[in-house]
């Protein structure tokens, strides 16, 4: 078993406690939603047992991303404030437990994709996990500030997943609610990335605002919200939601938009309390909720 | 000459290892628990369900 917190010869086994904070939990929380929406809005019926399994097999996929993630980049994380207390810089967990808990993690969603639905399933949750330990956060995150933007696919897996776990196929609506995913990252983390911009300069990771400044990322955010607003509502005029759906993404998709040309179009100085950053950080969260909470109430109750 | 001498270190804790190896074995065994369970459920499921 995998030990931490070394002692002189003895040592201390990792608590679960610490274990369960490598996954993310609040990550995954968002990604366990999508997935279950993506799922429940396929056509035809899937059994309760294997459609809970498939939820599960995602939920430990993005567990196990979280956890490889937090274990390549704990030196990182150690120079953040707001990462510095996690489990591997604060040293209450060795990074060896760390990685055989992500990599044992990831096999084993993987084989539990694979038993409770079907290959596609897997192979896809195969792709979404390699994607983003590999190319987002080995690769895109440490040299480029469009990190994000590309890394953002590894994020817009699960509801494509959840459907394709229920159908064995894939269909133009899980497509476009992973465009949407795709194009709702940017606008969400350049707005977090806007009020630590401070955390990421220090640890030297090129985010936006760092690498290209506040009015360059302001502009940016501005123009991502406008196109991922016309993709959220895009499934409707194409046909493949209902008026519940559309009306949903119509008003939600303004608020954002009013949200982000707030913080597209002003100027910071000095102690500035990045209110309408926050907010807007703080509504794209309820924003993908209540949308995706949408595509699956259209569904059962199409108007 | 003077005497190094290496950084002090707390005691060892015995009871918080012992709590902590118990308190994993327990979540262990309710993980293997759990998961026999769903796999029993999954075949079942997967018995029931047309291809």
């Amino acid at each position: 078993m995998a030990q931490s917190l070394t002692h002189g010869e003895t040592a201390l086994p990792a608590d679960w406690r610490d274990l369960f904070a490598l996954t993310k939990p609040r990550v995954m929380s968002l990604v366990v939603f999508t997935a279950l929406c993506g799922l429940l809005a396929a056509p035809g019926n899937v059994h309760p047992v294997l459609a809970f399994s498939s939820i599960l097999a995602i939920a430990l996929g993005a567990g196990a991303s979280g956890a490889l993630n937090q274990w390549y980049e704990a030196g990182l994380d150690a120079k953040m404030k707001r990462t510095a207390g996690r489990p591997l810089p604060a040293g209450r967990l060795d990074p060896q437990t760390a990685l055989q808990f992500g990599v044992g993690l990831a096999a084993f969603s993987v084989f539990l994709m694979l038993f409770a639905a079907n290959w596609q399933a897997a192979a896809l949750l195969t792709v979404s996990i390699l994607f983003y330990v590999f190319v987002y956060t080995m690769w895109l995150k440490p040299r480029t500030p469009q990190n994000i933007v590309i890394g953002g696919a590894a994020g817009a897996f699960p509801p494509l997943i959840g459907w394709v776990a229920a159908t064995g196929s894939v269909a133009p609506l899980p497509v476009l609610l992973f465009l949407l995913i795709f194009l709702w990252t940017p606008p969400h983390f350049w707005a977090l990335a806007l009020f630590v911009r401070s955390d990421y300069a220090a640890a030297g990771i090129p985010m936006m605002p760092v690498v290209a400044g506040e009015t360059s990322t302001r502009r940016q955010i501005l123009f991502y919200a406008l196109i991922m607003a016309a993709s959220a509502i895009a499934p409707w005029p194409l046909g493949y939601t209902g008026a519940l759906y559309g009306w949903a993404a119509v008003v939600l998709s303004a608020v954002f938009v009013l949200l982000s040309v707030q913080v597209g179009t002003r100027r910071t100085g000095e102690g500035d309390g990045m209110r309408p950053e926050k907010r807007l950080f703080a509504y794209s969260i309820a924003y993908l909720f209540i949308l995706f909470g949408a595509v699956v109430a259209d569904h059962w109750w199409p108007l | 000459m003077t005497d190094e001498t290496p950084p002090e270190q707390p005691p060892f804790d015995e009871a918080e290892y012992r709590r902590r190896q118990r308190s994993r074995a327990n979540l262990m065994g309710w993980i293997l628990g759990g998961l026999a369970f769903l796999f029993f459920f999954i075949t079942m499921a997967r018995m029931v369900v047309p291809k």
